[in-house]
């Protein structure tokens, strides 16, 4: 009896069809790489370690949106999720950035001496813990890695992405069947490649220290920062009236709901990673949390913990906070704000143990980085329907919802 | 066929049925939704709707308020966290300090964990407990009318107001009767037959009088 429902109203939901961008928001975004490409060229000339970690930072950033946005539409599929349907394209226009991650990956290598000290011979010969992780820890086999985790992350994307752009055209069932089976391969393998990055392009910059956490850790501020990129699109497009009729506050109840719970589990495992270093009190672990309270870097540990936890979690906490898109997009920016505050407190602490360094570089690397990922992103909305218009699951979704 | 007095049904000396309501069942959830929504304008005095499982936003069409049950679970988790805070300090700072791996007495990322659970129990106990007195349950006076409401089938019940016998009139004043008949003519008026032939206008497909049944009777 739901399906003849669903059926009487599949006809009611009008194709939005595709985002087309004003040339002048195009214009800004291409300034704003511009600008950025300019400014970090010059960053990495004038001041290479400033330069290079600017660039790693922002390039970690906008490649956890990327995979950010391959990862809830996993989620969706497999859990055979109904809610999302409705704003489930958006979350995959984000994996059209993924080829610049290959393009990010490359340039970084050539930074390589700059950021990690595991690269230099004469520093890891002597150092018994160095000497030991050489096998792991060495340029051949980091290139490898990555370029094959970035490999399987775009072939990957593109299949999954591909399947649910062919739905538009026939409204197949079988497409969704095939991304569920798709979307879990593609959750172990992300798991899997994502920790490595993580701890390759991050833990590695200081390569004595260790945390068997640190890859979760990653993922936390990955998933509430690409839940906020969701969010922050999902209401653009809301006002732009394109989304009429088929996102309307319970969709943006549940992504208020989902940004939350993630906030809280960022908390709990940003604790937990720092309770069980203190506990234990070993030397070769504590000397990375003795790095970000000395200094400058305890106010930004300080910071951390209120805007990346207490801010949200107390923002997000009433229900009308989720149900209203404007509270909704200021939390989801200030959201996507702290987790660049927190690469920045992951990062550079190996470089500058004075205190955080705040300035041209990083905001260039931010503009370089985010100009592209905008266009990219657009690019993939002004050609794609920015609704999966005959996804089986839309109008229940809509209408489910719809009250 | 013999004695017919054989056949005569022995009689129970129960007290005589009270009227609970009407019921109406429905066919699937988007008929009781709009006929929910009708029926809300109808404003009578009290209505509930029953289904199997949870429609969004019917709620909302039957016009009921949000509970506060949130405020409940939040005062809870405030006072199982300050439990939490208490029995931690004053057991490990207080009565009984004990130096740990040299720790100081107030460790506090130790006790962390210890917040989140007592802040969670007592939440979560309370929330249980709350919900169960806001919905006053359990009800040992009322019995389902149908056990298939909880399975496949819609309804919508009408509730038979609780209007006071004459004798209880008879020992009210005169300002407390105009209170009590003001407060009846703000709503439509029960009366059976007419609350059977509304749900049936609604789109009812099985229209019934229930009387009220407690778990025991």
């Amino acid at each position: 009896m739901a399906q003849g429902h669903t059926d009487n109203h599949s006809t009611e939901i009008k194709n939005p069809g595709s985002w087309k961008l004003e040339s002048s928001t195009r214009g800004i975004f291409i300034g704003m790489a511009v600008v950025g490409i300019v400014g970090l060229v010059a960053s990495i000339i004038l001041s290479p370690v400033r330069g290079w970690s600017a660039l790693l930072m922002n390039h970690f950033f906008f490649m956890s949106l990327a995979l950010g946005g391959l990862f809830i539409t996993s989620i969706q599929y497999v859990t055979n999720a109904m809610w999302s349907a409705p704003v489930r394209r958006i979350a995959e226009s984000f994996s059209a950035y993924l080829p610049v991650v290959l393009v990010g990956f490359l340039i970084i290598c050539l930074g390589i001496p700059h950021l990690f000290s595991w690269s230099h011979s004469e520093i890891v010969q002597g150092d018994p813990v160095l000497e030991h992780k050489a096998s792991y820890l060495n340029v051949t086999f980091f290139v490898i890695r990555n370029l094959v985790a970035i490999a399987v992350w775009f072939l990957l994307g593109r299949k999954l992405v591909g399947n649910s752009v062919a739905q538009d055209a026939d409204g197949n069932p079988v497409y969704t069947l095939r991304n569920r089976v798709l979307s879990g391969a593609f959750i172990v393998l992300f798991a899997l490649t994502y920790t490595m990055s993580s701890i390759d392009l991050l833990m590695s910059l200081d390569p004595h220290w260790f945390s068997t956490m640190f890859g979760v850790y990653a993922f936390a501020g990955l998933f509430t920062s690409s839940l906020a990129l969701l969010t922050i699109f999902t209401i653009v497009l809301l006002r732009k009236g394109l989304l009429k009729g088929i996102v309307n506050d319970n969709h943006l109840h549940d992504l208020g709901k989902f940004m939350f719970a993630f906030t809280i589990f960022w908390a709990y495992i940003a604790f937990s990673q720092y309770m069980l270093i203190w506990y234990a009190n070993l030397p070769e672990e504590t000397m990375y949390f003795m790095h970000r309270f000395d200094g400058g870097w305890k106010g930004i540990t300080i910071f951390l913990l209120l805007g990346k936890f207490l801010v949200p979690f107390f923002a997000l906490l009433p229900r009308e906070a989720k149900r209203d898109a404007g509270r909704l997009m200021k939390v989801a920016i200030w959201i996507l704000f702290a987790q660049w505050i927190d690469l920045i407190w992951i990062i550079q602490p190996e470089f500058f143990k004075d205190g955080p360094k705040i300035g041209f570089p990083e905001v260039a690397g931010l503009l370089a980085f985010g100009g592209i990922f905008c266009l990219m992103v657009t690019r993939f909305l002004g050609t794609h329907n920015i609704v999966a218009i005959k996804d089986p699951k839309l109008a229940e979704s809509v209408l489910h919802h719809h009250q | 066929m013999g004695d017919p007095s054989v056949y005569t049904p022995v009689t129970k000396t129960a007290k005589a049925p009270v009227l609970a309501g009407v019921v109406g069942f429905f066919e699937n959830p988007q008929s009781l939704m709009e006929a929910t929504k009708k029926l809300r304008e109808a404003n009578y005095q009290s209505f509930d709707a029953f289904s199997p499982f949870p429609i969004h936003g019917l709620e909302k069409a039957q016009g009921l308020k949000r509970s506060a049950l949130p405020f409940v679970t939040m005062g809870a988790g405030l006072t199982g966290f300050m439990c939490a805070v208490l029995l931690q300090g004053w057991t490990s700072v207080v009565s009984w300090p004990l130096n740990v791996g040299g720790k100081p007495y107030w460790s506090w990322p130790a006790f962390v964990p210890i917040f989140f659970e007592l802040t969670v129990l007592f939440a979560g106990l309370a929330t249980v407990a709350g919900m169960l007195i806001v919905n006053g349950l359990p009800n040992l006076n009322k019995r389902a009318f149908d056990n298939n409401i909880t399975r496949d089938r819609f309804a919508l019940m009408i509730d038979a107001p609780k209007l006071k016998t004459a004798e209880e009139l008879g020992d009210m004043d005169d300002d407390e009767i105009l209170k009590y008949r003001t407060r009846l003519a703000k709503f439509k008026a029960f009366e059976e037959s007419e609350a059977k032939s509304f749900l049936t206008n609604l789109g009812a497909i099985d229209v019934k009088a229930v009387e009220q049944r407690g778990w025991f009777e």
